[in-house]
């Protein structure tokens, strides 16, 4: 206890100043005074936000997205510039891991030790768009864009593709070598079914337009061609109209009219509309609420020059119970806002004609077929239109 | 106790710490303290933030409209058959460029580069448009004209693909892509649009700014003319506005405040927009529009290259409630002019 240097206050133990050396003394003054200069240099910069110096570089990340053994949609970065092409400005949109998948299998450059590497088997899906024809050259890589990211590619014309469940679409532009400065864009839009795929080309379909030999569901524009081939919608557009252009363009539709595989599933409907009296491409695909009925899906229509008036014709292939049920339940609609009669039945077909909001309608229903006139303004047309479809005298 | 204490101070008098010594460090360390407090305060910037750290606050554009002039039109309508000749009838029947453009101006000018698609099909501004309106701000005195875009498709290839490339290289315009470091945040009060990435860099040193828009149906919101095209200025993933379409079209009109706006409606894509894709959906209307008010010019489009009823152009309407705009463009001073 006599050794204990404590004060007699309590346990708090006596100050006894340290000596500080002269150098020790200057050392931490000098500190300070560079404390001081960096907080003032830092006070001066950040007065002014420059947000380049903090933007994110994405490019940095390159390096981490190799691809992982055993996990799909990881792949290298795009490829570089091709001669004679473009790429995407490093601000665009990150693509779809397809593309990325694409590259990998063509073998990047920026691949690397990667692009040894077996593409994830996701890449079927992204499958690079080649055309084997002379005078062309791929002025880039293929795009791929699903659903979701389709807006990338074609912004605010997505939706309406989205409506018919477009599940992909692939795309390659072209240079043509024969003439300078002049390209050949190929779109393809694969759609759920071909049913799906017809309805958007129906939609979009110009009315103007030249048949295609080559391609049942198609025509040909001023500056290109476009065509349904089982479930996807293709559109080869053209740069101009130089014979160069047109003439790649041409041959291009036709490869890939023969390189995709024909699929009519579900088209049945449209096969059996009448070819006779129909306005040049007025056909429509409705894939459902036709004429706001719950139980008219998948309905094809087209308009009919008959007797001097425009008929809308319509037409719906099902199992046949389904088709009754249809039948009944639009002939019940009919009677709760105009006036139905039965009319008899004509070879097979069970037939009625409404009256609604002042319109005609002529429906029958033969098997699992529904269809009729509707929206017409003469009753007799329609329904004379009708019986001699059910007779078969027009085909 | 206490002769251990009495021993320990008396062995060390020298570093014992007097009042007086004790008060002036007392004092030079308040001192410190209150000066730091002070330093603090004045170096405070209650609008300053740094990303990821507190909420951001971004820049707000100026406005770079002209004086109004109650004697020269705000709206001019010029009909020809070649882009220069009509251009320039329009800038005349509105005072000439040079009531917009003076000596030394840089002047920003948006096209609509939206699609890789070539000329013909109207889904983008053509470059016999871009052509003329740059000779004509040259002509007027201007020291640098810059283009810019920022499609969500890939910008080299929109374009390269729409002409707009060549034009460049051939008027000695500054093209500016969009790159990761060319976005600023944007703050404006709009309906729908608060706080958005914006493409700043082309705004930085730009004295004048032209909007020079292609006329043409478009999917969701009818159809895309001036006002629709200032979209283009937005990063991000900007498709989540689609589903308030008419709203954000109609803020653009608060956020840019153009020096001019061109409509080009010399052929207009009627059909299939806003990418379009055949010459069938594309109408030759010959025609250019030019006014300081893009609401009205968007009027004139919509009704008279169109073709459609005015009444159904809901961001229009919006614009015009919200004093942004006047959508009744024959109550404006306009004139009409041939080439």
């Amino acid at each position: 206890m006599a050794n204990e240097k404590k004060s007699g206050t309590g346990n708090r133990r006596e100050f006894v100043r340290t000596r500080v050396p002269p150098a020790e003394y200057i050392a931490s003054l000098v500190i300070l005074g560079l404390l001081v200069v960096i907080g003032i240099a830092i006070a001066i910069k950040g007065r002014h936000f420059d947000p380049n110096l903090f933007a994110v570089r994405t490019d940095s990340l390159n390096s981490t997205i190799a691809p992982v053994v055993g996990k799909d949609q990881t792949a290298p970065s795009q490829a570089a510039a091709q001669p004679g092409g473009f790429n995407a400005a490093p601000a665009a949109s990150s693509k779809p891991a397809a593309e990325k998948s694409t590259n990998l299998a063509e073998g990047s450059p920026e691949g690397g030790a990667e692009a040894s590497t077996a593409p994830p088997k996701s890449a079927v899906k992204g499958e690079p768009l080649e055309i084997a024809l002379a005078g062309i050259k791929p002025m880039s890589d293929t795009e791929f864009y699903d659903a979701d990211n389709l807006f990338e590619k074609i912004d605010g014309r997505a939706p309406a593709y989205q409506g018919f469940n477009v599940q992909q679409l692939r795309c390659r532009s072209f240079s043509v070598l024969a003439a300078a400065g002049s390209f050949v864009d190929v779109y393809e839009y694969r759609f759920d079914s071909p049913v799906d795929a017809f309805g958007m080309f129906a939609l979009e379909r110009d009315p103007k337009g030249g048949s295609l030999g080559f391609a049942p569901d198609g025509y040909s524009g001023e500056m290109g061609y476009f065509f349904r081939q089982g479930a996807v919608y293709v559109q080869i557009i053209a740069s101009d109209v130089k014979p160069e252009t047109m003439a790649l363009a041409r041959a291009i539709a036709q490869n890939r009219a023969q390189e995709l595989p024909a699929d009519d599933r579900g088209l049945a409907g449209r096969r059996k509309l009448p070819a006779e009296g129909m306005i040049a491409d007025s056909v429509t695909f409705v894939p459902e609420n036709a004429q706001g009925q719950a139980t008219l899906k998948e309905v094809f229509q087209a308009k009919y020059k008959f007797d001097g008036a425009e008929l809308p014709f319509f037409i719906m292939v099902a199992a046949p119970d389904v088709a009754a049920q249809a039948w009944k339940s639009f002939q019940d609609f009919c009677g709760k806002f105009g006036t139905v009669k039965n009319l008899p039945a004509v070879n097979g077909g069970s037939i009625f004609s409404a009256q609604v909001f002042g319109k005609w309608k002529v429906v029958y229903q033969r098997d699992g077929e529904l269809g009729g006139v509707f929206d017409a303004a003469d009753e007799t047309a329609a329904q004379t239109f009708v019986e001699k479809y059910l007779r078969g005298e027009i085909k | 106790m206490s002769a251990s204490n009495h021993n320990d101070s008396s062995s060390a008098p020298e570093d014992s710490v007097s009042r007086r010594e004790f008060l002036l460090r007392l004092g030079v360390t308040g001192a410190l303290i209150a000066g730091s407090g002070i330093a603090a305060r004045k170096l405070w910037q209650p609008q300053h933030f740094v990303p990821g750290f507190g909420k951001e606050k971004g820049l707000q554009l100026r406005s770079y409209a002209p004086e109004v002039s109650k004697v020269l039109p705000s709206l001019a309508i010029a009909h020809g058959t070649e882009h220069e000749k009509t251009i320039r009838a329009a800038m005349a029947a509105l005072g000439g460029m040079g009531r917009f453009i003076q000596n030394g101006d840089v002047v920003m000018i948006k096209p609509n580069v939206a699609f890789d698609r070539p000329p013909a099909l109207a889904a983008t501004t053509h470059p016999d448009a871009l052509r003329a309106v740059a000779k004509l701000c040259f002509e007027a005195g201007a020291r640098k004209v810059v283009i810019a875009d920022n499609p969500i498709n890939s910008p080299t290839g929109c374009f390269l693909k729409s002409g707009l490339t060549a034009v460049a290289s051939e008027m000695n315009l500054d093209l500016l892509y969009p790159e990761t470091n060319s976005f600023a945040p944007l703050s404006l009060s709009g309906e729908i649009l608060k706080e958005w990435t914006f493409f700043n860099t082309p705004f930085k040193h730009a004295t004048k700014v032209i909007g020079l828009a292609p006329c043409k149906d478009h999917n969701l919101c009818h159809a895309s003319m001036t006002t629709k095209n200032w979209y283009g200025l937005l990063g991000g993933r900007r498709n989540q506005f689609h589903q308030h379409i008419h709203s954000i079209v109609s803020d653009f009109a608060l956020m840019m405040k153009p020096t001019l706006v061109i409509l080009d409606g010399m052929n207009v894509l009627m059909s299939n927009g806003p990418t379009g894709g055949r010459l069938s959906d594309v109408k030759p209307m010959n025609t250019i529009v030019a006014g300081t008010d893009m609401i009205a010019v968007d009027a004139y489009g919509y009704s008279h290259l169109l073709e459609r009823d005015i009444a159904e152009l809901t961001y229009l309407h919006k614009a015009n409630e919200r004093g942004l705009g006047n959508i009744n463009w024959k109550d404006t001073l306009y004139k009409e002019v041939q080439a």
